[in-house]
């Protein structure tokens, strides 16, 4: 633990009755840092950071925010939300549809007993940062989804909580605002300097935002990292799955070669990759390609089949384009239309991960 | 969300006030003699008495039928009357809403005594029954006609909630069904009302036992010929032997209690089990009705009958009964036209204070037990522990007790603790009893309301640094305003129809509207019960009014 580390989770366990849900996470956030917790519905994403604000009961494992214990099992220490002075902001936004944003920002001062010119000062002040000022006297539900997230954000930053927990903060807006609102909150965090912890299950939106991702698996962090580690080299079969669009064919270990293994796939190709599994000859394992490595190449080679190019999609900035090979569906990114037909497909070797 | 110590005072006082009454009544019954009286002595002597007494073997077989009759009546008509409400082309659907409740809010001993002036032997509509025809075939003091009565009044209870289990289900396993090639009435056949069934069997519990507690219709009707059921002949026992004899009304109670109790907590197993139906609620899309073709003026006329029979006839009767002096074959309504009774009213110390006690005690007193229930739903709100559950089951069981012997138990209460008799003479008492015994009425209301906000409303005042008791009063509350108002309007109306639980408490300075019908019913004046009736029914009437100016809703 450095002096830079704000928020320590030390083996956090938490179960619902007798359902587990979170089995023993251990996470660090650094000062100024964003960490996204990512993971598939039902990883305890949201439990954890729930857990860490309070609002969740864990039976093991310990909290620490700057320096301060707020959560110690053993020690039987358990500081109840409203002590634990972090801000949190909702995937609903939950804005108290009573009180005006004025208000609603306000509310936090008022409890901590702020005078009443210096609330009007700093309300005001942080209802500006997030570009506010003039909705100030209105009612939530006259806003609009993003102006709504913007209170919210403001609520929960307006009493400087040392950490920042956003649940899904992005999830309510629809998907054209989704990536306008992300670059704008990821400038907006490291433009005011916060230490910010974020649930998210879309793995785009956490490599954008975060510094760091720890992506959850069934209440265990199966790998943390960078963005780029996250994406670029997964430990398991799960990280690569879960963070990018794949081809993946299962098949039997062909050969190995020190990092490297030969697959021979069901649908009857054959690949080199670098082998990820302890697997020996023989064994069942499982190819994984990014569908963007993926690419059309002229003739045979290494690490090439010819496979049969059913159809090529439009998405705009890009074609893709749909072979099978086998059974299996195999899907491959290029600039050009092409037509159906037999084709040769590369899956570069340094691309290919053998599980 | 109180915290702990408040919370802990709320359940407690709330336990005293609920098990200390009941405990007392089970208590006397095992005993000889009154409590106070210092030669009680445990015993059983009094199940002995009321077991070998012919007329409470009577009593309970009429009970019975009672009970079962009005279900066999009101289940399958309230269950008609929900289909066709909630899911057919029935003309003036939205008009009729409002006017189906209204047997709800009538009090049963008003309603009983409009049934007397209106279908009884000289009553207004048998007299010209019998001008047109010769005679009238109907006679309102036979244990059929009490069952008849019962059964119509009670069709709004079972309406009430197969139609919430209605608009609930999903259209899309009804559209389903159509698809697959089911006519509309295969469709209510085989998938609409069994899907529906366990709010059916709950709400058939809930007649059944609301049959075991009925009071004023069988006081009133049964009277004259001597029907008895269990209540009634708890309430004459003191006729009977002439003596105060507490214990033996404490074993009839207890064994009313026996009955009721078992059936309320079948009741609560039902309705977690029907939940799980709710689970699988389509999205529901905007429904198109069924089309009852010609069909549907054929229901609305039995439903305008229904409407006629079980609203118009006893009101319009104690309307009319209340202005005329006398009535009686051959009499011209011209001649006896008069507003005497309402001058008689008016002069009497103890009817004005009846009427302004009952203002005092729907408005105050209602707005009182809001709060009171205000208090209980926080304690347990989002708080699913040991704590709440035990408050689930508090709440449940004034339920099991009908209204005249929760009564009984509160004055027993007040003669009982040294402390409290003074306030036995005052309107507290009263209070405390209709607060006891519309607990569980009271907390469906408050609950429903709080299980509106959203719990990450609360959630974000707790992240934000407010305490719970800071969250329940800046939050929570100021968020369920209109449920609470609708609590209070919905409370102010039930308490004014009350008439059972007063009976007993019934003193100078206690008086209420309904517990001095029941007593004036007694001694026969008939004119004055009539105008108090109308008073009674205006009071309600002038409640259900604001409500629906409010925009409340009647039901959940």
């Amino acid at each position: 633990m450095t002096d830079k580390t704000i928020l320590t989770v030390d083996n956090l366990a938490l179960s619902y009755g007798s359902n587990p849900i979170l089995k023993g996470v251990s996470m660090e956030l650094r000062r100024g840092e964003v960490v996204s917790l990512l993971g598939p519905s039902g990883s305890g994403k949201t439990t954890l950071l729930r857990a860490v604000a309070g609002l969740e009961q864990p039976h093991q494992g310990s909290v620490t925010i700057a320096g301060r214990t707020i959560y110690d099992a053993a020690a039987g220490i358990d500081i109840p939300a409203e002590k634990r002075d972090l801000g949190l902001v909702f995937q609903s936004y939950a804005l108290w549809p009573h009180k005006t944003v004025f208000d609603n920002v306000a509310y936090p001062l008022v409890l901590r007993k702020v005078a009443r010119n210096e609330i009007v000062q700093r309300v005001h002040a942080a209802l500006k940062n997030l570009g506010l000022d003039h909705l100030a006297e209105r009612y939530p539900h006259q806003l609009s989804g993003g102006q709504q997230q913007r209170v919210s954000i403001a609520r929960a930053l307006v009493y400087n909580p040392p950490v920042i927990l956003l649940d899904e903060p992005l999830s309510n807006l629809d998907a054209k605002m989704r990536e306008e609102a992300r670059a704008w909150l990821r400038n907006l965090i490291v433009e005011l300097q916060l230490s910010a912890l974020v649930v998210t299950h879309d793995q785009s939106e956490a490599m954008a935002m975060s510094d760091r991702i720890l992506l959850l698996n069934g209440g265990v962090i199966e790998q943390q990292g960078t963005p780029t580690e996250m994406y670029g080299q997964p430990q398991t079969f799960f990280v690569a799955d879960f963070m990018g669009s794949n081809n993946i064919m299962t098949g039997r270990i062909g050969d190995i070669k020190g990092g490297e293994a030969r697959i021979d796939l069901d649908n009857g190709v054959s690949v080199w990759g670098l082998r990820r599994t302890n697997a020996a000859i023989g064994h069942e394992a499982k190819a994984v390609v990014r569908v963007e490595q993926a690419h059309l190449a002229d003739a045979s080679g290494h690490n090439r089949a010819e496979v049969d190019l059913v159809t090529s999609m439009f998405l705009g900035d890009r074609y893709e384009y749909v072979f099978h090979a086998g059974n299996d569906l195999l899907r491959a990114w290029g600039k050009r239309h092409e037509a159906p037909g037999k084709r040769w497909l590369e899956l570069p070797g340094d691309a290919v991960w053998i599980f | 969300m109180l915290q702990t110590l408040p919370r802990r005072v709320v359940v407690a006082l709330l336990a005293l006030s609920v098990f200390f009454p009941i405990g007392l009544v089970i208590y006397q019954s095992v005993l000889s003699g009154p409590f106070f009286m210092p030669a009680a002595m445990p015993s059983l002597e009094s199940y002995a008495f009321i077991f070998d007494d012919p007329d409470f073997w009577q009593a309970a077989k009429n009970t019975m039928a009672v009970a079962f009759g009005m279900g066999a009546i009101a289940i399958p008509l309230g269950a008609i009357l929900a289909f066709i409400m909630v899911r057919t082309d029935l003309p003036g659907r939205k008009w009729l809403e409002t006017p189906i409740m209204i047997p709800i809010f009538v009090s049963p001993v008003v309603l009983g005594f409009g049934y007397v002036v209106s279908l009884g032997p000289v009553g207004f509509f048998s007299v010209w029954f019998a001008k047109f025809f010769g005679s009238v075939p109907w006679n309102i003091y036979s244990l059929a006609s009490i069952i008849v009565i019962a059964g119509l009044t009670h069709v709004p209870h079972v309406y009430l909630y197969s139609s919430s289990a209605l608009r609930n289900l999903g259209s899309d396993v009804e559209e389903a069904a159509r698809l697959s090639g089911a006519s509309p009435f295969r469709v209510a056949r085989d998938v609409s009302i069994p899907m529906v069934s366990p709010a059916l069997l709950y709400v058939g519990v809930l007649v059944f036992f609301l049959g075991f507690e009925i009071f004023g219709l069988p006081l009133i009707l049964g009277d004259p010929e001597g029907h008895l059921v269990l209540t009634t002949y708890l309430y004459k026992l003191t006729n009977k032997l002439g003596t105060p004899s507490y214990h033996l009304m404490a074993a009839v109670a207890t064994c009313i209690i026996a009955v009721t109790f078992p059936l309320v907590l079948l009741q609560r197993f039902l309705l977690k089990s029907a939940q799980r139906f709710v689970a699988m609620k389509g999205k529901s899309a905007r429904q198109r009705p069924l089309s009852l073709g010609p069909w549907k003026w054929l229901a609305l006329a039995l439903i305008l009958v229904w409407l006629f029979v079980t609203v118009v006839v006893p009101v319009a009767g104690i309307a009319l009964r209340s202005v005329v002096s006398s009535w009686g074959q051959g009499v011209n309504l011209l001649d006896v036209l008069t507003l005497d009774h309402f001058h008689a009213v008016f002069e009497e110390q103890t009817m004005i204070r009846s009427i302004i006690n009952s203002i005092l005690i729907g408005t105050l007193g209602g707005a009182l037990a809001v709060g009171c229930y205000l208090a209980v739903g926080l304690a347990t709100h989002r708080q699913n522990d040991a704590i709440s559950r035990f408050v689930d089951y508090i709440v449940l069981t004034p339920r099991a007790v009908p209204g005249l012997m929760a009564g009984l138990a509160v004055f027993w209460v007040f003669l009982f603790v040294p402390f409290l008799s003074p306030a036995r003479s005052t309107l507290f008492s009263v209070w405390f009893a209709y607060a006891v015994v519309w607990l569980a009425y009271g907390m469906r209301l408050i609950q429903s309301a709080l299980m509106q906000v959203g719990p990450e409303l609360e959630e974000a005042g707790r992240l934000v640094g407010a305490s719970r008791a800071r969250v329940s009063r800046d939050i929570t509350v100021p968020l369920i305003r209109n449920g609470l108002l609708g609590a209070w309007l919905l409370v102010f109306m039930i308490f004014e129809r009350e008439y059972s639980t007063g009976v007993y408490l019934l003193s100078p300075g206690t008086e209420v509207i309904g517990a001095q019908i029941v007593s004036l019913w007694a001694s026969g004046a008939v004119d004055v019960v009539a105008a108090l009736s109308l008073i009674n029914m205006a009071l309600v009437g002038i409640g259900l009014a604001v409500a629906l100016r409010f925009g409340v809703k009647l039901h959940d």
